[in-house]
């Protein structure tokens, strides 16, 4: 029994129209299965058939696929090989044709008729095809006029119709994979927000930790972090997670987390790394595996403990200028399980001094000049010294921004972690006596005075020389406390005091709003104000007061220079 | 820094002793300006002042102004070699009356 697809048989005449209404149905929805259904069951009412299928390819090619049907039977869902029937040449040649009797072309394929009961008797086919790519075929079986033959015109027309909707379709698979990519973005996006809030807050100077994360994507498998511990040493790391994106992210965040949980009770960066490890090893990470460095610094002895777990040799530059790459002792992290006990990981410890530490991920290393060649750990110590007026944090910038260029994406995530030493607070005359840190409290001043004169035990020159040099450095610290932090007992001071065999050269520093040194001047001495006295008492005392640029350009850098003589003088 | 005030001869003898610096001051001031509140005579026995700083001068300068506005002596006495370098630097040893003993202060403040 054949029914046709529609009682009325509108006139094949108006193709036109045909393909107007199939245009606009595609235009409008925003579901392509329904739309096909639509648009089977007007080709086959116009084109007079008794049924009409809409065969799709697969994603490999290989299957053939009723996606949409009109008439009957029913066979959405039909499965046939891509070679398969008439439909499946026509996709292989990428030709339409028409077929008067089916029992006479050998490539028919007689299966679906045995499993629905239906009888074929012609057959008129056209694949779906948008420039060199074929999306399937519409077939349509059996001609319901007398002669019950499909003629040029059909195949004319159904060919025509069949590039409209394969465009359509195709249309419509873009923005259904858009929408798909938006969502997917952001979600992205949400990660990364997340991810960078992992990250430490950027602390000023004289703050002696300094990082910097670029991601190549949204996300990144880099990390670096630091935070103080009760005791007022730094721990600090940076780690790499192997492999990009939303996986590496996310062991990016575990290991992280990690580090600022555990290493908050365990000070011992070696086996910190060790127990880490042990927790990653602990869930499968599909082959995935973290290099990291982790490292304590106590900022008032410059005091380093640092572990490496598989990571990029961190460069230790030191106050005179030279590197030293320090090698990793220990495999990467979330390989191997760990005896906590026998097979710690190995620790370097050694002071800073006036120098720092730099560490960096392989996008650093392998991040690509303007040349396009990498900059590699060559590279890195050239801008390190090219680059030693910048305060730290500058220094890290200026590398990045060799890397990163507008016209070409970053090939890795780059991540830059600086640790520093002692701060570098003037010219290195003669021999270095005493350096000490101290906050902006008058009560500190009596220990400065005390530590000042122990220093100054060995220098050869008469004792009221010492008291002068003792008077000067109070004085100069008591208008710090005053003037530049206003009473802040928060402030950092920061003294140097250096011999050269015939000068004492006290040096110091704080991180308090730049003074304008021509508004700093001894006062009259009626007025007595605060401040004036003491800047007289120094004139009066030193040789030589000057300020100097500070480094960083933060804060201030006073420099006296008394000459002493011989104590036997 | 500690204090210590006693009477001699109608005059208030205040002692330092110790470091008189930006930490200390404050309290000097206050000692030295009660003194002067009490309409008396000050002495201010410097011999075990280890230290003084532009802070602790301004402080002995701000009571001796004080003590002269009121009609009252202020005398600074056996001053140590430390403090009196310093008042030196400030000029100021022209200015504060300075005895080598207590026993000259007492007498100039009874005569």
């Amino acid at each position: 029994m054949e029914t046709p697809a529609s009682e009325t048989n509108e006139a094949v005449s108006r193709p036109l129209e045909l393909v107007a209404m199939m245009a606009a149905d595609f235009a409008s929805s925003r579901d392509l299965e329904t739309t096909l259904y639509r648009a089977v069951a007007r080709i086959t009412r116009h084109l007079n058939a008794a049924s009409g299928a809409v065969f799709m390819l697969d994603e490999t090619g290989e299957e053939l696929r009723c996606d949409a049907c009109s008439g009957t039977p029913d066979i959405t869902g039909l499965v046939l090989g891509a070679q398969e029937g008439i439909v499946g040449r026509c996709v292989q040649d990428r030709r339409g044709e028409i077929v008067h009797n089916v029992s006479e072309d050998p490539g028919f394929y007689p299966g679906v008729d045995e499993q629905t009961g239906f009888t074929t008797r012609s057959i008129l086919c056209a694949p779906l095809t948008v420039r060199d790519q074929c999306l399937g075929a519409i077939e349509l079986v059996n001609k319901l006029s007398d002669d019950g033959r499909f003629s040029e015109g059909d195949l004319y027309l159904l060919q025509g119709l069949s590039s409209s909707a394969a465009l359509a379709i195709v249309n419509a698979r873009q923005s259904e994979a858009l929408l798909k990519q938006e969502r997917v973005n952001r979600e992205l996006e949400l990660a990364a927000e997340i991810q960078r809030s992992l990250l430490p807050h950027a602390r000023p100077e004289p703050f002696p930790i300094h990082g910097l994360n670029l991601p190549a994507g949204l996300v990144s498998g880099d990390f670096y972090d630091f935070f103080v511990l009760d005791d007022g040493r730094i721990c600090f790391t940076l780690g790499d997670v192997s492999g990009k994106g939303i996986n590496a992210a996310l062991l990016m965040a575990k290991t992280a987390s990690l580090y600022r949980a555990l290493g908050k009770t365990i000070h011992e960066p070696g086996r910190l790394l060790a127990v880490i490890n042990n927790e990653i090893c602990e869930t499968a990470t599909r082959g995935m595996f973290v290099t990291m460095v982790g490292g304590v610094l106590d900022p008032r002895t410059s005091c380093i403990r640092l572990a490496n777990a598989g990571h990029e040799p961190p460069l230790y530059q030191d106050g005179r200028g030279s590197f030293r790459a320090l090698e990793a002792q220990a495999p990467p992290l979330g390989i191997l399980h760990l005896d906590l006990v026998q097979d710690a990981i190995p620790e370097q410890r050694f002071a800073l001094e006036e120098g720092s530490l730099f560490l960096f991920s392989d996008g650093v290393t392998e991040g690509r000049l303007e040349n396009g060649s990498a900059l590699g750990a060559e590279g890195i110590k050239k801008l390190l010294v090219e680059n030693a007026g910048l305060p730290p944090a500058d220094r890290l910038n200026a590398i990045v921004a060799r890397l990163r260029r507008a016209d070409r994406p970053l090939r890795d995530d780059v991540t830059l972690l600086v640790v520093r030493g002692r701060e570098r607070i003037g010219e290195t005359i003669g021999e270095g006596l005493l350096r000490l840190n101290f906050p902006s409290r008058p009560d500190e001043l009596r220990k400065v005075r005390w530590a000042v004169s122990k220093a100054l035990a060995g220098v050869d020159c008469a004792e009221d020389e010492v008291h002068d040099v003792i008077l000067a450095i109070g004085e100069a610290c008591q208008n710090i406390i005053r003037h530049a932090y206003h009473e802040d007992p928060h402030g950092e001071i920061v003294l140097e005091l250096r011999y050269d065999g015939d000068r004492i050269i006290a040096l110091l520093r704080d991180f308090a709003a730049t003074v304008n040194p021509s508004e700093i001047k001894g006062r009259e001495l009626e007025q007595l104000q605060p401040g004036g006295l003491g800047v007289h008492l120094i004139n009066e005392v030193m040789d030589e007061t000057a300020f100097l640029p500070p480094p960083g350009n933060s804060g201030n850098l006073l420099r006296m220079i008394k000459r002493v003589g011989r104590k036997a003088s | 820094m500690r204090h210590e005030i006693r009477e001699s001869e109608g005059a208030l003898v205040v002692s330092f002793e110790g470091d008189v610096d930006l930490d200390t001051s404050p309290a000097a001031r206050k000692v030295l300006l009660d003194c002067v509140r009490r309409k008396r005579s000050v002495l201010v026995d410097m011999s075990r002042v280890s230290y003084i700083d532009s802070s602790g001068v301004a402080s002995l300068v701000e009571s001796f102004q004080s003590a002269r506005n009121a009609g009252l002596l202020f005398g600074l006495v056996a001053v140590s070699e430390t403090a009196l370098r310093v008042l030196k630097l400030a000029r100021l040893d022209l200015v504060f009356p300075i005895h080598a003993t207590l026993e000259d202060g007492l007498a100039q403040i009874s005569g």
